[in-house]
């Protein structure tokens, strides 16, 4: 049976700064050295410090056709970092980051590590409204916006109460802004601190928040996942030894810093000194021709990416001879695509992850083998394998009980988050205790699981509406409360579609009763508080909603419908 | 008939305004030099739905081995690309 935890709190937590001044801090004379106590956990910024230190003069980051060496990106960082302490008034846990694709987004994330906080990436392409909501529901205090974001920020900090500190490593001056939004505080590039002569500390403490992401929630409101630092070091820590890692690597970054897929990209990465090339907007689509250019040996990305590559015709045998390792994640990876993709980089290994933002960025893995794993795919789409060593998993029926058949997947282990953000209602809903395992927390992922008779682990679905979206994770019910406001209709029901090998491209609606308003309209309400992904591609509308033997809505013939459509 | 890129624009053009994502840029704003991408107008799978149209149109496969993206999410570039690389011979292009 399930017991419900208490509610974790997440008072504002004043972590030791990881970066302070030589004055306060004689004991490291130089940037880079890092210092050990035995008290503290290491922070997920300790391996880019240390390849910093190793590898002062190697590419850490390629963007917009710039290279950035490790010394330059740890320079921009430290600045971000001393202006965020120098401006600090009272003590806060986080900071935001509104940036993307771009040497500032890199560098404030690591700024705001450097600095002793946790960051909170917010997304440009999302609807300013959504990051208004998480810009709000984070508490943070201090933003960094990058030069990409500049003419968004009218609008996003102009109904916001208090007073945010907006630090602006691109722009040299910031009068206008200062004109335009009074009751804010704005730091240019020209006022900002430099940064040098800073000794850097690469261990916090175990309660200290690396990242704060949300994900799709059901009510309605984005929900806040905050993972510590002793979360997301194992994984690190894990992932760069499995994958061998070392600094002669060239990793892809392919993932917005929204989804928690970017931590692996950015810190397994900079973990051993290897060098990261953010894929530019454009080849996102279609990153054939940059995995070639770029010559990378990791590859990272959801499964959607090999079935567009693959439908162009971009999968040739042997077309990407640099890769060393091909890791695919977030939503269902096809079977034929992972072979697919094992004959487009032969010399590469193709490994499926998987894992939820609770669990940190992936906490299971199969490694395929192009022989054997045919045979052991279930209707067609690759396992997830085997839980990391060190994590638990337990599978379990609808009452909690330990089951032998397929049950929802539970997760515990040193990368499992306490509770979501300031939601206790949320937290005692998915984390949970089993009277067998005494004070283990325990998530409940809601994925629907079942062991082979060799312990590996395979995805059968939800348990709930939760659906992935071109790997982002999208509650229906998020757009459902959406789409009722917007439209005023009685009934409203939210289907991925159209979904390929286990995989939704899209969400489609349908409306019943009461509504006379136009579907552009509707659409564009949710276009302004959703992202793109969730917005719904099209709007039916329907007599009566049809019924299943319980008198619910039933989803499934509504697909039966668009199939027939 | 043989299709020029001019025609070939319009036909991306008329396909784009029934075709983009709902509630998204209004249809009269799609011009040779709007950024289908950057617009919003298409999402990736609707991109590659579009090519696939065009091929469809057109009886050729496009090699996209070598295209710059930038350019490619242009309708204009997308159409001079198209006409520069056809994978086949381009007999005709027919129209709708």
């Amino acid at each position: 049976m399930f017991k419900f935890l208490e509610t974790p709190r997440h008072p504002p937590q004043q972590s030791e700064p990881l970066l302070r001044s030589t004055a306060s801090q004689q004991r490291a004379a130089r940037p880079g050295v890092a210092t050990t106590t035995s008290r503290k956990n290491n922070s997920l910024i300790q391996g880019f410090w240390e390849s910093a230190e190793r590898f002062p003069c190697r590419d850490a980051l390629v963007v917009d056709n710039t290279n950035l060496s490790y010394r330059e990106l740890r320079d921009r960082a430290a600045a971000i970092a001393q202006t965020i302490l120098d401006q600090e008034r009272d003590a806060f846990p986080l900071a935001a980051v509104l940036a993307s694709r771009s040497a500032t987004a890199y560098a404030s994330v690591l700024g705001i590590l450097g600095a002793g906080k946790g960051y909170v990436p917010l997304n440009p392409k999302f609807p300013i409204e959504r990051t208004r909501k998480m810009l709000i529901f984070s508490g943070c205090r201090v933003l960094v916006a990058g030069r990409e974001v500049l003419g968004q920020l009218g609008r996003l900090l102009s109904e916001i109460d208090g007073s945010l500190t907006v630090i602006l490593p691109d722009l040299t001056d910031a009068a206008e802004l200062r004109a335009m939004l009074p009751k804010h505080r704005f730091v240019s590039s020209r006022e900002m601190l430099h940064g040098e002569g800073l000794a850097f500390h690469t261990e916090v403490d175990s309660s200290a928040i690396a990242y704060l992401l949300f994900t799709s929630g059901t009510t309605g409101e984005p929900k806040g996942v905050p993972i510590h630092h002793s979360n997301v070091r194992p994984y690190i820590e894990y992932i760069a030894n499995r994958y061998e890692v070392s600094e002669r690597d060239r990793f892809s970054q392919q993932f917005d810093l929204t989804f928690d897929l970017s931590l692996h990209d950015m810190f397994v990465c900079w973990e051993r000194g290897a060098c990261l090339f953010c894929v530019p907007e454009k080849s996102l689509m279609l990153p054939a021709k940059f995995i070639r250019d770029c010559e990378l040996t990791m590859w990272f990305s959801v499964p959607s990416v090999v079935a567009l590559l693959s439908k162009m015709r971009l999968l040739e045998p042997r077309c990407f001879p640099s890769l060393r390792f091909s890791v695919f994640c977030g939503e269902p990876l096809a079977a034929r695509h992972a072979q697919h993709w094992q004959e487009a980089a032969p010399n590469s290994i193709v490994e499926n992850l998987y894992g939820p933002t609770e669990t940190t960025i992936a906490i299971s893995h199969y490694r395929w083998n192009p022989s054997s794993s045919p045979e052991e795919c279930l209707n067609g789409i690759v396992p997830i394998g085997w839980v990391f060593p060190g994590q638990q998993f337990r599978i379990v029926n609808q009452q909690g009980s330990r089951s032998r058949e397929a049950g929802e997947l539970c997760l515990a282990g040193a990368q499992v988050t306490d509770g979501y953000w300031n939601n206790p209602e949320a937290t005692r809903r998915q984390f949970v205790r089993f009277r067998e395992t005494g004070e283990t927390s325990w998530y409940r992922t809601g994925d629907l699981v079942k062991r082979g008779e060799n312990g590996c682990l395979y995805y059968l679905g939800r348990i709930d509406q939760q659906v992935k979206i071109r790997g982002y994770r999208v509650e229906l019910q998020e757009i459902e409360v959406l789409l009722r406001k917007a439209s005023g209709a009685e009934q409203v029901v939210a289907v991925p579609w159209p979904v390929t090998d286990g995989s939704a491209d899209g969400v489609v609606a349908f409306l019943c009763g009461a509504s006379n308003l136009d579907d552009l309209y509707i659409l564009k309400r949710c276009r302004e508080a959703l992202p793109d992904y969730m917005v719904p591609r099209n709007i039916y509308r329907l007599e009566e909603m049809p019924l299943n033997d319980n008198g619910k809505i039933d989803r499934k013939k509504l697909l039966k419908q668009l199939e027939g459509a | 008939m043989t299709m020029s890129e001019a025609q070939l624009v319009d036909l991306v053009i008329n396909w784009v305004r029934s075709n983009h994502r709902p509630g998204n840029s209004p249809n009269g704003n799609i011009s040779p030099d709007t950024d289908l991408i950057a617009t919003g107008m298409l999402d990736s799978f609707g991109f590659i739905d579009l090519i696939m149209f065009i091929e469809s149109q057109s009886g050729c496969k496009i090699d996209l081995t070598n295209i710059d993206p930038s350019e490619f999410c242009i309708v204009k570039g997308l159409c001079r690309i198209f006409m520069g690389n056809r994978l086949n011979d381009l007999a005709s292009i027919r129209t709708r």
